[in-house]
C-alpha cells in the first residue's frame, strides 16, 4: 500500500513538472474526434491547430509557444465533464475550446465554478447564451438564424411547415425556435418528427412529415444530412427543404439530391491564400467549422497577447475579462461581443448544381 | 490532486455497482446486461428530487431512489425466474435498450438526450459536500458501508443459501429451500446498491445524460466483475479500480486521440476474451 | 399512400432482418451458444465489401471476398474460442461473456481502422428509384428483398435436402446422441457458424449500401432478429424469417399512430411482456 502511494505521488509530481515549462502556454480542446460528430470535430481541431501553428511560427505570443491539448468526447456530455476536470486539474488550462451543444451545456456550470474560459465556435442551442458567464459563443445561437429563415420562407409563400429535428440539445432548441418563429412570421406548423443523432434511416420520418402535406420541411439535424437528402430524393418528395448553417456539409452540397435545399448561413470567409495553405496542410478544404475555430483561436490569441502585455497572469478569469473588454475583434470577419454571444451577418443560401449559392444577404 | 481524488470517487461509485453486478451475475447467476439501466434510474431519481420545486435533502432522496431501484430490479429479474437462462439474456438486452429509449425520449422526465445539468451538490445534515476531497470522503464511507453489508450478507445463512443455489439449484429446491425468494432478495439488494451509486454519480458529475447508462456501460460493469473476480468482495473492489485506471494508463502511451476511445473499448473486449479463456475466476474471484 | 410506402420500406428492413435472424437461429439452435459476436461479423462484412468497392472492384467480387473472409472469421471464433471454452466445460455465462468480448474487439478494430464516421458505398445506381405504383423503392432495396428471399429458400432447401443440412438438424435436436452416433458435433458446429457467417454477409453488405456504414450499428438489428427468432419459435427457420418481416413492418406502421423515436422502445417492451407470458414462441418447432 505504501509503495502504491509513493508511486502515485511520483506520477502526479512528474505530470506537474511536465508542464512547468515557462515558455509554453497550454490551452485545451474538448471535441468529438470519434463517433458521428467526428467529421465536424476534426475540422474544428484543425482550425484551432492551424491558427496556433501560424502564431508559433511567428515566434509565439510574447515569446511563448502555444500548445493545445485535445481530448475526444465523442460529442458525449459525460465524457466532456471528465475531460474538463482532467484539463483543469492536471493541466491547469485557462481556456478550453468546445463544440456541440450538449457537451458545452454540461461543462458550463463547471466553467463558472472553476473560472475557466469556455470558447464555443460551433454549437448553437439557445440555452448556450445564458449557460455561464464563462462561456463565450463566437457565433449567434440558432434562434437568430431561424427567425431570419422563417421570415424569408413566409415571404416566399411557404406557409405550411413540418419540422424534422434531432433528439439532442441542438435539435430540440431548433425545434422550439421553429415552433415560435415560424408562426410569428405568419406561417403554421403542421407536424414534427424526431430523429436520433447518428441515425441514417430517415425514410419513416420523411414519410410521416410528408403525410402532413407541408410546403416546407424545417430541419434541425446535425448528422446524417447526406442520407436524409438522398432518401428525400428517392421518395420523390417535392416540398422545399430548409435549414440553418448545420446544412453547410460539403458532401451534401455536392450531391445532386440536395438541389433546391435552402438554408441560412452565418457569413464567414477565409482569404484564398489562407484556404490554400490549410488545404495543403490537411488535405481538405477549409470548411465552415474549420474557419469558425480558426477565427476563435485568433480571438483567444489576441486576448492572450493583451493579457501578457498588461503583465497579468494567464488565468481563466483574466482571459475572460480581457476578452470582453476588447469587445471588437477583426478575425476572418468583424465580430463584436456585446454579450457573451457575438453577432454576425447571416445569408440565405440555396444548393444548386453542387454549389452553395447566396440568394440574399441580411445584416 | 483533485484529479486523483476524482478517480478515487468514480472508482468507489463503481465499487458499489460492482457489488450490485456481482450479487446478480456472480452469486445469483442471473446474467444481466441491464445494471446500467438501474444505475441510471437511481441517478435520474435523485437528480429529480434534488432539483424539484420542494427539494428533498440528499439522504432521503437517496433512500427513495434506492427503494425504487430495489423494486425495479426485482421487476427486471422476474423474467429470469420464468424463462431459461439463454432467453433471459435477450430479455436483459431488451430491458437495457428499452431503458435507453426511455431515458433518451422521455424529455419531460429525464431531460431526454439533453440530460439534466446543474444538479446541486449533496447536503448531508447541513454540511455541504462541495470539493472533490469532501466528495471522496463521502464516497469512501458509502462504499465501505456497501462492502461491509456485502461481507455480512455473504457470511450469513442467506449468503450460504445463494452459494448453494449457484452450485446446484435443483438440489436446493429439493431440500425445501425457497429458491425464488433467495434470488429475488439478491436482486433487491443489488438494486439498492445500484440506486445509491446512481445518486452519488449524479451529484458528483452535476450532470447526467442517457449516454452514461447505456449498453456499453452495462458491458463495462460486466467486465469489472469478470476481471476483478466473480463472487468475492475483493473482486468487487479490484475490478473497478483497475478498469477505471486503464484510460489514464492509456493516456501515458502515445495513442492518437482519434483512436483512443475505440482503443479503450478494444482493450476491454480483449480482457473479456483473455480472462474467459485463461482465468474465468478473474484476479481475485471464484469460478464464474 | 403513406401506409403503403411504410409497408414497403418495412418489408425491405424485415427481409434483411430475416436473414440475420435465420443465420443467428442456425447457430443458436445447433450450438446453443448466444453468439453475439455475430453482430460483429455482420458489421465487418459491410466494411470489407466497401474497402474493395472503393478501390474499384466490381460489387460481385467485393461480396465474394467479404463472404469468404467472414466465413473464415466465424469458423475461427468457433474453433479457437467457443470450442476451447467447451473443452473446459465453461458455463453458458462464460461463453456469452467471451462472445461479448469478441464483439467488442471486432467493432472497435473496425472503428479504429475505418474511423467511426458514416461511410457511403460509392454506387450511384443503388440509389436509383423504381416507382411501383404509388410506392417508390430503390434498386438496392429491391435487391435486398430478392436476395433475402433467395437466402431463405436456399437455407430451407439446404436444411431439408442435403446431407450436411440433415446432419446439422440432427445435432441440433440431440447433441449427445449425435456425439454417440459419431455425427461429430464439434465439426458440425464449425460448419454451422461458417454457413451462418456467410449468410449474414448478405444483409451486412446490402443494408449499408442503402443506409451507410457505422461500426456500432450491428447490435440493435441482431437483438431485434433474436426477438424474431424467439417469437417465431427457436428451431423454426420460417418462423424467424416471417416474424422478422412482421416486426419490421409493425415498427414502420406504428409511425402512423406514434412518434418515430418510440418504435424501437415499444418493440422491446412488447418483447419483455411476451417473455413473461409466452416464452416458447408462436411457432415452436416440434422438439
Amino acid at each position: 500500500m505504501r509503495g502504491f502511494r509513493i508511486g502515485v505521488a511520483a506520477l502526479a509530481a512528474s505530470l506537474l513538472c511536465g508542464q512547468a515549462n515557462a515558455d509554453t502556454i497550454k490551452f485545451g480542446g474538448i471535441l468529438p474526434l470519434t463517433g458521428p460528430g467526428a467529421l465536424i470535430g476534426t475540422a474544428e481541431m484543425h482550425g484551432i491547430q492551424f491558427a496556433v501553428d501560424q502564431a508559433n511560427a511567428k515566434g509565439g505570443v510574447h515569446g511563448n509557444q502555444i500548445t493545445v491539448q485535445f481530448e475526444d468526447n465523442q460529442a458525449k456530455p459525460d465524457q466532456s465533464v471528465l475531460s474538463f476536470n482532467k484539463l483543469t486539474d492536471l493541466e491547469h488550462v485557462s481556456v478550453i475550446f468546445t463544440g456541440y451543444s450538449g457537451p458545452s451545456l454540461a461543462m458550463a456550470p463547471l466553467a463558472t465554478r472553476k473560472k475557466v474560459l469556455l470558447v464555443n465556435a460551433g454549437a448553437q442551442a439557445d440555452a448556450l447564451a445564458k449557460a455561464s458567464p464563462y462561456l463565450i459563443n463566437t457565433l449567434p445561437t440558432i434562434g437568430d438564424e431561424i427567425s431570419v429563415l422563417s421570415k424569408w420562407l413566409v415571404e416566399q409563400g411557404k406557409k405550411q411547415g413540418a419540422i424534422m429535428f434531432e433528439n439532442d440539445a441542438a435539435g430540440m432548441s431548433g425545434r422550439d425556435d421553429y415552433l415560435r418563429s415560424f408562426p410569428d412570421a405568419g406561417g403554421k406548423i403542421l407536424a414534427q418528427e424526431a430523429t436520433q443523432f447518428g441515425q441514417t434511416d430517415f425514410r419513416p420520418a420523411l414519410l410521416k412529415l410528408a403525410d402532413a402535406k407541408p410546403d416546407v420541411m424545417l430541419v434541425a439535424i446535425t448528422a446524417g444530412l447526406l442520407q436524409m437528402a438522398q432518401q428525400y430524393h428517392q421518395l420523390g418528395l417535392k416540398f422545399t427543404v430548409a435549414g440553418t448553417t448545420f446544412f453547410a456539409d460539403p458532401a451534401t452540397i455536392a450531391d445532386p439530391s440536395s438541389a433546391g435545399f435552402v438554408h441560412t448561413q452565418l457569413r464567414i470567409d477565409a482569404p484564398p491564400e489562407l484556404a490554400a495553405q490549410f488545404k495543403a496542410k490537411y488535405g481538405v478544404d477549409m470548411e465552415f467549422f474549420a474557419k469558425q475555430y480558426y477565427n476563435a483561436a485568433q480571438i483567444i490569441l489576441t486576448t492572450l497577447d493583451k493579457v501578457l502585455s498588461e503583465n497579468k497572469p494567464v488565468t481563466g478569469e483574466n482571459m475572460h475579462d480581457t476578452l470582453l473588454k476588447i469587445g471588437k475583434f477583426q478575425g476572418l470577419i468583424p465580430l463584436e461581443f456585446k454579450t457573451n454571444t457575438a453577432s454576425v451577418p447571416i445569408d440565405i443560401n440555396e444548393m444548386r448544381d453542387g454549389k452553395d449559392v447566396t440568394l440574399k444577404q441580411i445584416q | 490532486m483533485d484529479f486523483l481524488y476524482s478517480y478515487i470517487v468514480l472508482a468507489e461509485i463503481y465499487v458499489l455497482l460492482g457489488l450490485s453486478t456481482n450479487l446478480l451475475v456472480g452469486i445469483a447467476g442471473i446474467f444481466s446486461v441491464s445494471q446500467a439501466a438501474v444505475f441510471g434510474v437511481g441517478a435520474y431519481l435523485v437528480a429529480h428530487f434534488l432539483m424539484a420545486q420542494d427539494a428533498l435533502p440528499f439522504i432521503p432522496s437517496l433512500a427513495i431512489a434506492a427503494a425504487c431501484c430495489v423494486a425495479l430490479n426485482i421487476l427486471v429479474t422476474l423474467p429470469s425466474l420464468r424463462v431459461s437462462g439463454d432467453y433471459f439474456v435477450v430479455t436483459s438486452f431488451g430491458i437495457q435498450l428499452l431503458a435507453t429509449a426511455v431515458f433518451t425520449n422521455w424529455t419531460g422526465g429525464t431531460g431526454g438526450a439533453n440530460g439534466l445539468p446543474g444538479i446541486p451538490p449533496p447536503d448531508i445534515f447541513g454540511l455541504q459536500v462541495e470539493s472533490t476531497q469532501q466528495y471522496m470522503m463521502l464516497c469512501t464511507i458509502a462504499s465501505a458501508l456497501g462492502c461491509l453489508c456485502f461481507y455480512l450478507v455473504m457470511r450469513a445463512p442467506f449468503g450460504r443459501l445463494l452459494r448453494a443455489i449457484r452450485e446446484d439449484e435443483l438440489a436446493v429446491a429439493a431440500a425445501g429451500k425457497n429458491v425464488l425468494r433467495a434470488k429475488v432478495s439478491a436482486a433487491a439488494l443489488a438494486g439498492a446498491f445500484a440506486g445509491i451509486a446512481g445518486g452519488l454519480y449524479a451529484t458528483f458529475l452535476s450532470f447526467i445524460d442517457p449516454s452514461s447508462f447505456d449498453l456499453d456501460a452495462s458491458i463495462l460493469l460486466l467486465t469489472m466483475v469478470v476481471v476483478g473476480g466473480a463472487r468475492t468482495l475483493a473482486g468487487c473492489i479490484i475490478g473497478p479500480f483497475l478498469l477505471l485506471a486503464l484510460p489514464q494508463i492509456l493516456t501515458l502511451i502515445e495513442i492518437p486521440t482519434t483512436i483512443a476511445a475505440s482503443a479503450r473499448q478494444l482493450i476491454y473486449g480483449v480482457l473479456l476474451i483473455v480472462f474467459m479463456l485463461f482465468r474465468p475466476q478473474g484476479l481475485a474471484g471464484e469460478r464464474l | 399512400m403513406l401506409a403503403l410506402q411504410l409497408l414497403a420500406t418495412g418489408l425491405v428492413t424485415g427481409c434483411a432482418l430475416g436473414v440475420v435472424a435465420i443465420s443467428f437461429a442456425l447457430v443458436y439452435s445447433t450450438t446453443k451458444i448466444f453468439h453475439v459476436a455475430h453482430a460483429g461479423i455482420y458489421t465487418l462484412a459491410g466494411y470489407l465489401a466497401w474497402s474493395l468497392v472503393v478501390h474499384n472492384a466490381p460489387l460481385i467480387v467485393a461480396m465474394a471476398v467479404s463472404i469468404v473472409a467472414c466465413t473464415a472469421l466465424g469458423a475461427l471464433i468457433q474453433s479457437q474460442l467457443y470450442a476451447r471454452l467447451e473443452r473446459r466445460r465453461a458455463t453458458h455465462l462464460v461463453v456469452l461473456i467471451a462472445s461479448l468480448g469478441a464483439l467488442a474487439v471486432i467493432q472497435n478494430i473496425i472503428a479504429g481502422v475505418y474511423t467511426p464516421n458514416i461511410l457511403q458505398f460509392p454506387l450511384p445506381w443503388s440509389g436509383e428509384v423504381l416507382p411501383l405504383g404509388s410506392v417508390r423503392l430503390t434498386y438496392v432495396q429491391l435487391l435486398t428483398i430478392a436476395v433475402s428471399f433467395a437466402a431463405y429458400a436456399g437455407t430451407m432447401w439446404f436444411a431439408h435436402h442435403t446431407i450436411l443440412g440433415k446432419r446439422i438438424r440432427a445435432v441440433a435436436s440431440n447433441p449427445m446422441l449425435a456425439d454417440i452416433t459419431r455425427l461429430q458435433p464439434q465439426s458440425v458446429y464449425i460448419y454451422v457458424i461458417a454457413i451462418a457467417s456467410a449468410l449474414v454477409c448478405l444483409p451486412g453488405i446490402l443494408v449499408p449500401m442503402d443506409l451507410g456504414l457505422q461500426p456500432y450499428n450491428g447490435v440493435t438489428p441482431l437483438l431485434t432478429a433474436t426477438i424474431a427468432m424467439i417469437a417465431g419459435g427457436v428451431g423454426s427457420i420460417t418462423g424467424a424469417f416471417v416474424l422478422s418481416i412482421a416486426i419490421a413492418v409493425l415498427q414502420n406502421l406504428s409511425l402512423l399512430v406514434m412518434p418515430g423515436e418510440w418504435s424501437i422502445g415499444v418493440t422491446f417492451f412488447i418483447f419483455v411482456i411476451f417473455m413473461l407470458f409466452r416464452p416458447t414462441g408462436l411457432f415452436a418447432a416440434a422438439r
